[in-house]
């Protein structure tokens, strides 16, 4: 082995140059660059996490958007309505009361015609109070007998009804 | 059309300076009847050569030729069965002992690789941003190849755990191979020699990859084998011995037992020699790769090494994937809890 150039103190400077070198090299370069790289690693995967947060909350705040698009829309529809439906009642009520107001001013016109007709009917009532006063005194004046007596009768109330008429 | 032309340009050069280079290397010179190569042959020796302190390495290292042609020159040509004449060096390489302490070349190569290693590797990580600079992607990016390799083995919890100590292998093993095949004047050229005959002769580089020392390998193959054995134990407790030892059916009267016995001493033996085959692939492969670069450097010298580098990058590469790979496995296997 001697022939071959076994040598323990260059042995023996092999490991300690191998030893110091691993120490250096795990001190110095292995680990700050490992540590980068797994800390790259992780920046790389947080932030491909952020970006789907983001893409998330894009999505979410557009649905919300839409949703409060649509409520705004709902909310548009239910004042039209409400304004339709309060113009309906409106109408109604109007109409209601320009019935009313028109019954009202038949009824007292119906009402001023049968005053009217009552007073009429006294009238006339007072007429024939006078007429048959004077078909009595005219039965009295001239005697006649029983068909000139319905014949009168009916003359005075022919005459009655020309005067109701007239009136 | 300019850069068509200048392609075609290296592509001749490349092609001249083959030939020319099969010429005047060691085949062609002996064919077309040169006095002598153009490199001259090298001398393949496995130990590493001490560099400091300087007296370890003029001892070791015998380069001093006008000490050997007076002393024992002759000897020396004989021993390395030179056919160069007289002038030529003889180095001679003794190689350390088992307990000599010096500073060797392959030494100087595993704290290069390991300054460097430091710089790059500290400097990507420093101050680390969510938005990377270069440097800090590409070390990044390593890591991650690492990371991904262990979790992919062992999880990605256990992967977290063993990735300082494998990416720690990995690398050293990587940067060690491909720091000699990018500073290649630096690890080829730069070296102490002596003048021999008034040309100078290099005998000892200054740097030499460390894989090529055996005793990185085997450095690297201990921390493998403390670090597996180390979690086979945190995850089994001392039961872990069970699996080596396994006489619970014998101690039971079962006479089945038996099998169980003999299957833990081979799990046993395969466990130890794993440090001799974790040793021996590196250092075989990284030394194969270095002699064959030099054969090749004398064979045909200039261009053709350049097929060679490409392979040796790739065979780096493969030795380091290796290297940390086999440690994952081994790792899964003492932290699995399956029975045996």
């Amino acid at each position: 082995m001697v022939e071959l150039g076994l040598n323990v103190p260059a042995l023996i400077s092999y490991l300690i140059n191998y030893v110091v070198l691993l120490i250096l090299l795990g001190a110095l370069a292995y680990r700050p660059l490992l540590n980068a790289l797994d800390s790259r690693v992780d920046s790389i995967r947080e932030s491909l996490a952020a970006a789907d947060r983001a893409r998330e909350e894009a999505a979410s705040s557009r649905s919300a958007i839409e949703e409060e698009l649509n409520e705004a829309r709902r909310e548009g529809q239910r004042l039209l309505d409400q304004a339709r439906e309060a113009a309906e009642r409106f109408r109604e009520e109007e109409m209601e009361r320009a019935r009313q107001s028109a019954e009202e001013f038949s009824e007292r016109a119906r009402a001023d015609i049968a005053r009217e007709r009552d007073a009429a009917v006294d009238e006339v009532r007072a007429a024939f109070g006078d007429l048959a006063i004077s078909a009595a005194e005219r039965i009295i004046r001239r005697s006649v007998d029983r068909q000139a007596h319905q014949e009168l009768i009916d003359q005075v109330l022919a005459e009655g009804e020309q005067a109701l008429r007239r009136n | 059309m300019t850069t068509k032309r200048i392609l075609l340009l290296l592509g001749i050069v490349s092609a001249v300076l083959l030939i020319v280079g099969f010429v005047v290397g060691a085949v062609g010179s002996r064919m077309f009847g040169l006095e002598r190569p153009f490199v001259s042959q090298p001398g393949i020796h496995l130990p590493p050569d001490p560099v400091f302190p300087a007296s370890v390495r003029e001892s070791v290292v015998g380069y001093r030729v006008a000490d050997k042609k007076t002393d024992d020159h002759g000897e020396k040509a004989a021993d390395h069965g030179s056919s160069e004449g007289k002038e030529s060096a003889e180095e001679e390489h003794h190689g350390l002992g088992l307990m000599q302490f010096a500073v060797t070349n392959t030494m100087l190569s595993a704290w290069l690789t390991s300054i460097i290693m430091l710089v790059f590797f500290i400097g990507g990580a420093r101050n680390p941003k969510v938005i990377p600079s270069r440097l800090q992607a590409l070390v990044e990016m390593l890591f991650e190849l690492v990371l991904n390799f262990a979790s992919s083995i062992l999880g990605p919890e256990m992967g977290r755990r063993a990735f300082p100590v494998v990416a720690t292998i990995f690398f050293f093993v990587l940067f060690n191979a491909w720091l000699a095949i990018f500073l290649i004047p630096i690890y080829q050229a730069v070296g102490y020699g002596a003048h021999v005959g008034g040309e100078f002769k290099l005998a000892t580089h200054l740097v030499r990859p460390a894989g090529t020392d055996l005793n990185f390998p085997l450095a690297l193959a201990l921390v493998s084998f403390v670090f597996v054995e180390y979690w086979g134990f945190r995850a089994h407790g001392f039961g872990y011995l069970k699996k080596f030892f396994a006489f619970g059916d014998i101690l039971r009267g079962r006479p089945s037992g038996l099998i169980n016995v003999f299957v833990g001493i081979l799990e046993l033996v395969s466990e130890l020699v794993r440090i001799v085959s974790f040793t021996f692939r590196l250092f075989g492969n990284m030394t194969a790769g270095e002699i064959l670069v030099v054969m090749i450097t004398f064979l045909v010298p200039f261009i053709a090494t350049q097929f060679v580098f490409g392979l040796e990058l790739l065979v780096g590469l493969i030795q380091s994937v290796i290297f940390a790979g086999l440690t994952l496995v081994f790792l899964s296997v003492a932290v699995s809890h399956e029975e045996h």
